[in-house]
């Protein structure tokens, strides 16, 4: 067999992709890029949702039957890393890239190299975070919040820091060429108000990760010295503080989690809007809501360890500044459920995951409230009740977002219409399987029930169950997302440019599949 | 765009934000500690009190002070204090002790670190001698009473009749070779 000699004619003036997997690696455009992050998350979610069948396998019933309490803690670690650093955050940076050049008029981002590496530095991230599962003394145990002074006397931390550290790098760059990329690249006369709102919620992500990254890479390199530099920041015994390194890391810990919703209310503005064909209710209040989310997360971070002994007066303080945030989340809920208000809805699947969105994280919004009362902190404190709060608004809120957008531009990426009734079969088993996984949770966690262990008391067993039931339901129908994506990319009703007849903004104004270039001529704004 | 991104603003302001928030993250550290030392949180004391410090408007009463003892760990000493429990007349100075055994055949040095509850006391507690000042050395199997000179001072508040003072112990360094093996 002799290989075929390719005779490529390269005089043409059309630069398309280049071939195989070169294509991949040194890509510049916006759009590979951002299809290379939404697959990168894609895997680390399975991966991710694997790492969590587990914990749930385990706490099917009380007792351990299928590991040992050291590998449960191994697994709640990296699920908790995998899904924030691997799963949601890499998802929106992808969605990022592929949809702010289009909402704005950009040929592409304001700085496509450095798109480049912030992507591949990703999987080198995870290769060393994971590398650690072959050696001796395994993957990180210690939570995903990494409490030192647990963490400087685990086995292998010194991977675990050059990770995060990397993916920090990975998050700064990504977030400094939004940033830029929406300052410098708007299409004449789009105005910052006149922006959608994906890409304002990006926007102030984008400074959020810009101010807070480099906190955790502070806290990481202290851990870093601690664990084999001989430093004592978070060591008492050389006069350092544990609670100090709690401080430190929710600092960066809280805004972080803002990370991880804000461009979900960008997503949901855009979806509730088209399918009630109506335009949002209330844009710029929903600008100024974001802004005030985004500047409370800074002061409100030791609501996380309200029992770590602080005095009355700053238990008083974060309590009270926590609550705040109600105020502007609600004006958000309140403007999404004013713009379906009388309008001609139809309930295609992205409708549908926005508005599992929106109820959804309502609810988790709520126990967050629950969770502010400083009293009734100290009973929830490490309980499942924190779990199922934290999942309700991560889950359903910033996942189901992230499956929304999927649907919503999927036929602009592709050029083909998924199947919607498969759709609506993946919205409903997974609808269905997070409430089951989740709800329960709130009942053992006001019951009692302490996070962070592999073993139960029996009170708990039923509950307990149900909830690992609904997990395997939720974690099995993610397969059929999986094989409706793929089945899209190759095969499908061909989409239209407009895709959704109520849908309103520039990527719909360029074919479907969009060209591997748009926007060469900057269009123009009207109005 | 023949410029390259360092001649853009927006870019370059950014990265000096990037560069600013990770020494940020460290001044944290110190921030942190002249906070709990200006607001007397987390109970930390900070060396030994001006025992001749002027006070006005104070009056004399008594508070009760209890002792309490932690060892970090698997720390191999055991380490307790003589008394738990004792009634001080503010501004008197009092004494007490705690004891502390090795029991390893190894030289050890310890650190130990005290914290007062409730915090908002920690800087009425005024400490004239303390073992917690320095590290202390206990050779293979020895008893050490280390001694404790201090005093409330009664600027404490109305409401604070009990104090806790507690001490964690930290192994900080253990001789690796045995010491004195007898050789006959």
């Amino acid at each position: 067999m002799s290989a075929v000699v390719e005779n490529h004619d390269h005089h043409d003036d059309h630069h398309g992709p280049k071939k195989g997997i070169m294509r991949w690696l040194t890509t510049t455009n916006h759009k590979d890029i951002g299809t290379l992050y939404l697959w990168f998350s894609f895997a680390a979610f399975l991966l991710g949702g694997a790492f969590a069948m587990g914990i749930r396998a385990e706490l099917f019933e009380p007792g351990l039957q299928l590991m040992d309490p050291i590998r449960y803690n191994q697994l709640v670690t990296m699920h908790g890393l995998i899904m924030i650093f691997g799963g949601v955050m890499p998802a929106f940076v992808g969605l990022a890239n592929w949809l702010i050049p289009l909402q704005i008029g950009a040929p592409d981002m304001a700085m496509p190299r450095m798109n480049n590496l912030s992507f591949w530095l990703l999987p080198t991230a995870f290769g060393i975070l994971l590398s650690t599962a072959f050696m001796e003394g395994g993957m990180p145990g210690f939570g995903w919040t990494f409490y030192a002074p647990l963490s400087t006397n685990y086995p292998n931390v010194a991977y675990f820091v050059f990770a995060i550290h990397i993916m920090g790098a990975s998050s700064i760059m990504g977030s400094i060429n939004v940033v830029v990329t929406i300052m410098n690249m708007r299409a004449p006369g789009m105005t910052l108000m006149k922006m959608p709102l994906f890409v304002w919620s990006w926007l102030i992500t984008a400074y959020l990760l810009i101010a807070v990254m480099p906190v955790l890479a502070g806290a990481v390199t202290m851990l870093l010295m601690d664990a084999y530099f001989g430093t004592s920041f978070f060591d008492a015994a050389g006069g350092g503080d544990p609670v100090l390194f709690q401080h430190v890391f929710w600092f960066f810990g809280h805004p972080e989690v803002y990370i991880m919703i804000l461009p979900a209310f960008g997503i949901t503005s855009h979806i509730i809007s088209t399918f009630s064909r109506k335009p949002l209710f209330g844009h710029s209040s929903m600008v100024y809501a974001m802004v005030s989310i985004a500047v409370l997360s800074f002061v409100v971070w030791a609501h996380h360890m309200f029992t770590v002994g602080m005095p009355l007066v700053a238990e008083l303080f974060f309590m009270w500044a926590t609550m705040l945030i109600a105020i502007p989340t609600g004006v958000k809920v309140f403007n999404w459920c004013a713009t379906i208000f009388k309008g001609s809805i139809t309930y295609e699947t992205p409708m549908l995951f926005a508005i599992a969105f929106v109820v959804l994280f309502t609810i988790g919004g709520f126990s967050g409230l629950m969770l502010a009362i400083t009293p009734a902190d100290f009973q929830y404190h490490d309980t499942y009740f924190v779990v199922a709060h934290f999942h309700y608004v991560l889950v359903p809120g910033a996942v189901f977002s992230i499956m929304a957008a999927v649907y919503y531009w999927l036929p602009k990426w592709t050029g083909n219409m998924y199947d919607e009734k498969m759709g609506k079969l993946h919205f409903w088993l997974s609808f269905i399987g997070v409430n089951i996984t989740f709800f329960p949770q709130h009942f053992v966690g006001l019951a009692g029930m302490p996070r962070r262990y592999a073993d139960y008391a029996l009170q708990f067993a039923e509950w307990n169950a149900v909830s690992s039931v609904g997990a395997f339901l939720f974690g099995l129908s993610q397969l059929l997302f999986l094989y409706i994506v793929v089945k899209t990319v190759f095969a499908g009703k061909k989409a239209t440019p407009q895709v959704w007849d109520g849908a309103d903004g520039l990527e719909w104004t360029v074919d479907s599949p969009a060209p591997y270039h748009t926007f060469d001529v900057p269009p123009k704004i009207n109005g | 765009m023949a410029k390259g991104p360092l001649h853009n603003k927006i870019f370059v302001s950014l990265v000096g934000a990037v560069a600013f928030m990770f020494l940020f993250s460290f001044m944290l550290v110190p921030l942190y500690n002249v906070f709990c030392e200006v607001t007397g949180l987390n109970g930390k004391i900070y060396g030994p009190a001006d025992f001749f410090k002027k006070k006005n408007e104070t009056y004399e009463r008594q508070v009760n002070i209890r002792f309490l003892s932690t060892v970090n760990g698997s720390a191999p000493v055991t380490f307790y204090p003589t008394e738990t429990n004792i009634e001080v007349m503010t501004d008197k100075v009092s004494k007490t002790s705690y004891v502390a055994t090795n029991n390893t055949n190894k030289r050890l040095t310890l650190s130990i670190v005290p914290s007062v509850s409730p915090g908002l006391a920690a800087e009425n507690i005024k400490k004239i001698q303390c073992f917690c000042f320095t590290e202390q050395t206990l050779e293979p199997y020895e008893t050490q009473e280390w001694p404790i000179r201090f005093y409330v001072d009664s600027e404490l508040t109305d409401n604070v009749n009990n104090v806790y003072l507690s001490y964690t112990l930290f192994e900080k360094e253990r001789e690796e070779a045995i010491v004195a093996s007898h050789e006959h």
